[in-house]
């Protein structure tokens, strides 16, 4: 067998032990980005679900409270006394419940007190189904913030490569 | 990807664009250098949590999807080469790639949906690949991973990237991003090893070209 290769060797192990988050706190990972939330609960009987204040829905996934549900795009999820639970008076709203609902996987590392959630299927039924690209959002090596939306009325090229 | 540079500048057309991935859990490090190698121009993304790849259901890098001006998919999911290319020495060599691929995009750029390697939506849909839910779990255990390693927690990087491959073993580019923390690296046993099992078994390493050669 030939000598492995490897580019980076330095790059093994190149990060440094750094908290993840203040103590206390809870991050959810959804779609690249870290979303630390101060105040959550959790389900007192399992303890194994995530409650999140109503107001960071949208700075998790999009989702927006109104009155016809939880909505994104085109799609309302009827809002049910499973997704919206009231713990002595405070109201939350049951990530991991509407997590269950939409068939979105996600893990959980109790330890660390991090969350991290798949994509939403509903989101991706455009292209499972029409062939249309999917939405994303990343950064590029500038800084902007590139959107499959901002590509409409060109053409495009989408290609995958890495280092190793 | 010197070459996707030379592909960008010969199509030379305003209303085309490359995005052109890297998916690399070591960061603008490991790919920033080699993009700017390529004095590259197209659009430069380093994505750490293969966001791009989960997005498209790619599991093998590189892998592609033209995208036409209403955002609809026309091509998915080949092994994507620009040209043949050559690596070894005197003592061995490999080839790979096609000479194909290229000629075909730019067919289509000049053509667009008079391109005969446009393809219907049926074909489109019928490439994209479908995940079950443990294959969609793998990419939220891989970014756990990615996280805890970014922090130097390696033993529970470890532990969630193996969990990834548990969830996931169809994609190559987890199982080949997870040996980069190894001794041997990427292509060394390991990777000849599973590369040996998926031609023993006649499994597609990436699904054929659907072109003319």
């Amino acid at each position: 067998m030939a000598a492995a290769f490897m580019a980076y060797p330095e790059l093994r192990h190149p990060f440094e032990a750094k908290p993840i988050h203040a103590e206390g706190s809870t991050s959810v990972l959804y779609q690249g980005r870290q979303i630390t939330l101060s105040d959550t609960s959790a389900d007192k009987a399992s303890g194994s679900s995530l409650l999140i204040k109503p107001e960071d829905l949208k700075h998790i996934n999009g989702f927006e409270l109104k009155p016809e549900g939880a909505c994104y795009a085109d799609m309302c999820i009827p809002l049910t006394s499973k997704l919206q639970v009231t713990q002595e008076g405070t109201q939350w709203f049951d990530l991991t419940a509407f997590a269950d609902l939409l068939e979105q996987p996600y893990v959980f590392d109790a330890e660390s007190n991090v969350w991290s959630f798949a994509e939403i299927p509903a989101k991706r039924d455009n292209m499972m189904v029409n062939g249309l690209a999917p939405d994303f959002e990343i950064p590029d090596r500038q800084g902007n913030v590139i959107r499959m939306t901002d590509l409409k009325g060109k053409k495009a090229l989408i290609v995958t490569w890495s280092s190793w | 990807m010197p070459v996707w540079q030379q592909v960008y500048e010969e199509i030379n057309d305003p209303d085309f664009v490359i995005l052109c991935v890297a998916e690399d859990t070591g960061g603008e490090a490991v790919a920033g250098p080699i993009f700017d190698a390529a004095n590259a121009t197209y659009i430069q993304i380093v994505d750490k949590n293969h966001i791009i790849s989960s997005a498209f259901n790619f599991v093998n890098v590189p892998s592609a999807a033209w995208i036409d001006e209403e955002g609809r998919i026309v091509r998915i999911d080949e092994g994507t080469y620009a040209k043949v290319h050559e690596l070894g020495d005197e003592t061995r060599s490999i080839t790979f790639g096609n000479d194909v691929y290229t000629p075909a995009l730019r067919d289509w750029v000049e053509k667009g949906s008079d391109s005969e390697y446009v393809q219907t939506v049926e074909t489109v849909t019928g490439n994209i690949r479908e995940l079950s839910f443990e294959q969609q779990k793998a990419d939220a255990a891989f970014r756990l991973a990615n996280l805890f390693r970014e922090h130097g927690l390696t033993q529970k990087a470890e532990h969630y990237w193996n969990l990834t491959q548990t969830l996931n073993p169809e994609s190559i580019n987890f199982f080949r991003q997870n040996l980069t923390l190894s001794e041997e690296g990427s292509a060394g046993e390991t990777f000849m090893t599973r590369r040996g099992e998926y031609e023993s078994q006649q499994k597609d390493y990436y699904r054929p070209l659907d072109m003319d050669s």
